[in-house]
């Protein structure tokens, strides 16, 4: 219970700027890249006739989610953004289910993840949007329906980070949080796995999936 | 007239144990009356199913009068018990509980009064079907109780907490706002999960074959409808586990109890706007079961939008804790 | 205690940004639930619609949250500008 809210952190002090380092989220990321990049070596690492059961897998996941892009993008962007799309699923959801081992800490519950995560969207829909508009047109929409509705519009358009990563972020930090007050309260008998099996693994998914979704809607919502 | 520690605690607790079962009782008899209602129309219906939907009436009211027994034991808890006055923290620190309980009931207890009614109504349609409805039923009722439970785990973590060694100012405020916290925000959530469970109910009623389809989207909109529910949690723990510097200045217990308030009442939109999506999607995922896909994912982008606004209060109320 | 004015006024714009926010999230959330209601409705109708009727929704949600971005505002300028 002590221990709530505190995070590990190294403080480099470069003079004119301190550089802040939270330890445990860097490590926790890089062990799920390295997993999801073994988990890809391996899909991918075929020779036989009959398909093995990673590359069964690794096809049902790409496939199902270049269909969602497809569906929302059309043809031409989803083939060049799926990629995005399936590793971005795939690290999320990781992220989330991390938690659920013993002594690991989601990624996802430092606002730092998610909101580089959303950042990272924001900048790709904008993107796109210029590219496939034309930058005229696409200053021209802040100024719909009225030239003044320009400052409301933008912070409408950068309130869409904020709801993004803070939904992912609410989610999982207040998952983790019920879960340690919870154990702790009930000197973890019982209830814990439950617990963990709603807001890990349901949860967890839920919220990796409606993230990712929302950057295939902002990207394709700007190419139209 | 000076009153001592001891005397403010008592008064605190019989007044917020009456507001505990005072506001508690709003919800379960709203949803119970519904669910009379309903049985009554069903029952004139087809009279001859007279026994199985009374029946059914009255474990659907059960469930959703438990919310209302939260209060009870609350109430009953703050009017009986012996409090020990180590801080005056304690003071607010009961009447936070019984605000907290009782308005966490309101929603649960409306909630589950709208899958009952709908069941009493689908068993007179579909009588083969009434196994299947009942055990909807309950599942959808229960998990319209968890907003109320978090009020009542709230509860019970302010009423047992020891405040020796917290600062009186600004403490009293935070305690406060942990209640206001959990409580409103599981008003939204309960009516939400309720209009959920209620087209589940329906449509298991008109199309039988859709049964496990209609309970697993039911579960889907109902978890995602009680995330505001889970902010509001959230703000109270920080609130209540938080640690805070004395100060004399009234600012900074403004900014705890704003933060209690802002996600609160920020919390009961969102989740009936939720409630309102996933109702419409589990309706029509039963009456067209091929684009099931289209439709779930369509709620799932619409529900989050429409808790974006419970997301900038919890962002508002993690400034209000944090950065001012 | 003494009260100060300026810790006074402090303190009435910490409630008030709570207060407008938490109340401002209240008409958009069931009204953007409402249009997200109406558009599962279509797709369930009209399925073959679903991308252009997603994107309808997501534009009807997006005017109906300005008033909650509004409110928004209103409490970041009252909690950092005030």
């Amino acid at each position: 219970m002590q221990d709530l809210g505190k995070i590990h952190q190294i403080i480099i002090d470069l003079g004119f700027y301190k550089m802040t380092f939270n330890v445990e989220v860097i490590v926790m990321t890089w062990i799920i890249i390295l997993g999801l990049l073994f988990f890809g070596y391996i899909c991918a690492s075929k020779n036989k006739k009959t398909p093995h059961l990673f590359q069964v897998l690794g096809e049902l996941i790409v496939t199902k989610l270049y269909e969602l892009t497809e569906d929302a993008m059309g043809k031409k962007l989803a083939r060049k953004y799926s990629p995005l799309i399936v590793a971005l699923f795939m690290f999320l959801l990781m992220c989330n289910w991390i938690g659920m081992i013993p002594h690991m800490g989601e990624p996802t519950k430092d606002l730092n993840t998610p909101l580089s995560l959303g950042l990272m969207g924001f900048a790709i829909s904008h993107y796109v949007g210029i590219k496939t508009k034309g930058f005229k047109a696409y200053i021209k929409e802040y100024f719909e329906p009225m030239f003044f509705m320009m400052p409301l519009n933008l912070i409408g358009e950068l309130a869409k980070i904020v709801s993004i990563s803070f939904r992912l972020f609410g989610n999982i930090m207040g998952g983790s949080i019920i879960i340690m007050v919870v154990s702790y309260l009930t000197y973890s008998i019982i209830l814990p796995p439950f617990l963990n099996a709603f807001f890990g693994i349901f949860v967890g998914a839920i919220q990796a999936f409606v993230f990712t979704m929302l950057t295939i809607v902002y990207i394709s919502s700007q190419a139209k | 007239m000076e009153l001592d520690v001891q005397t403010w605690l008592k008064i605190a607790a019989f007044s917020g144990g009456g507001l505990a079962i005072g506001f508690g009782a709003i919800g379960a008899a709203i949803g119970e009356g519904h669910t009379a209602a309903k049985a009554n129309h069903a029952i004139s219906r087809n009279p001859e199913m007279a026994g199985d939907v009374f029946k059914s009436m009255l474990v659907g009211q059960a469930v959703a009068e438990s919310a209302a027994i939260f209060s009870l034991v609350i109430a009953l808890i703050l009017l009986f018990s012996e409090f020990s006055a180590t801080s005056f923290i304690m003071v607010w620190a009961v009447f936070s509980a019984g605000l907290c309980t009782g308005l966490g009931a309101i929603g649960s207890g409306i909630g589950a009064g709208y899958p009952a009614g709908a069941a009493c109504e689908g068993m007179v349609r579909q009588p083969e079907m009434s196994n299947r409805l009942t055990t909807n039923m309950l599942i959808g009722s229960a998990v319209c109780q968890t907003p109320s439970v978090f009020a009542l785990v709230v509860s019970f973590i302010l009423i047992y907490t020891d405040y020796s060694t917290k600062p009186m100012w600004p403490m009293w405020a935070a305690v406060l706002g942990a209640g206001l916290s959990a409580g409103l925000s599981a008003i939204g959530a309960g009516i939400g999960s309720g209009l959920v469970a209620q087209s589940s109910c329906e449509g298991i009623s008109r199309q039988p074959k859709a049964t496990a389809i209609a309970t697993n989207s039911m579960l889907l909109g109902q978890a995602i409808t009680q995330t505001t529910a889970i902010y509001g949690l959230l703000i109270s723990f920080i609130l209540l586990f938080k640690n805070y510097p004395a100060s004399d200045a009234i600012a900074p217990a403004m900014a705890l109890l704003g933060a209690g308030l802002c996600m609160g009442i920020g919390g009961i939109g969102p989740g009936i706007g939720e409630g309102i999506t996933a109702q419409s999607a589990v309706t029509w995922i039963v009456r067209n079961r091929e684009s099931a896909g289209e439709i779930t994912r369509t709620m799932l982008v619409g529900m989050a939008v429409s808790e974006s606004t419970g997301i900038y209060s919890m962002v508002i109320a993690l400034i209000l804790l944090f950065v001012v | 205690m003494a009260i100060e004015g300026v810790d006074l006024i402090k303190a009435a714009a910490f409630l008030g940004a709570g207060l407008a926010m938490g109340l401002g999230a209240i008409g958009p959330g069931i009204g953007e639930g409402m249009a997200a209601a109406k558009a599962c409705e279509a797709i369930g109708r009209n399925p073959k619609e679903a991308g252009l009727l997603t994107r309808t929704m997501l534009v009807g949600q997006a005017v109906s949250e300005s008033t909650g971005i509004y409110s928004l505002v209103v409490a970041l300028l009252l909690l950092f500008v005030v």
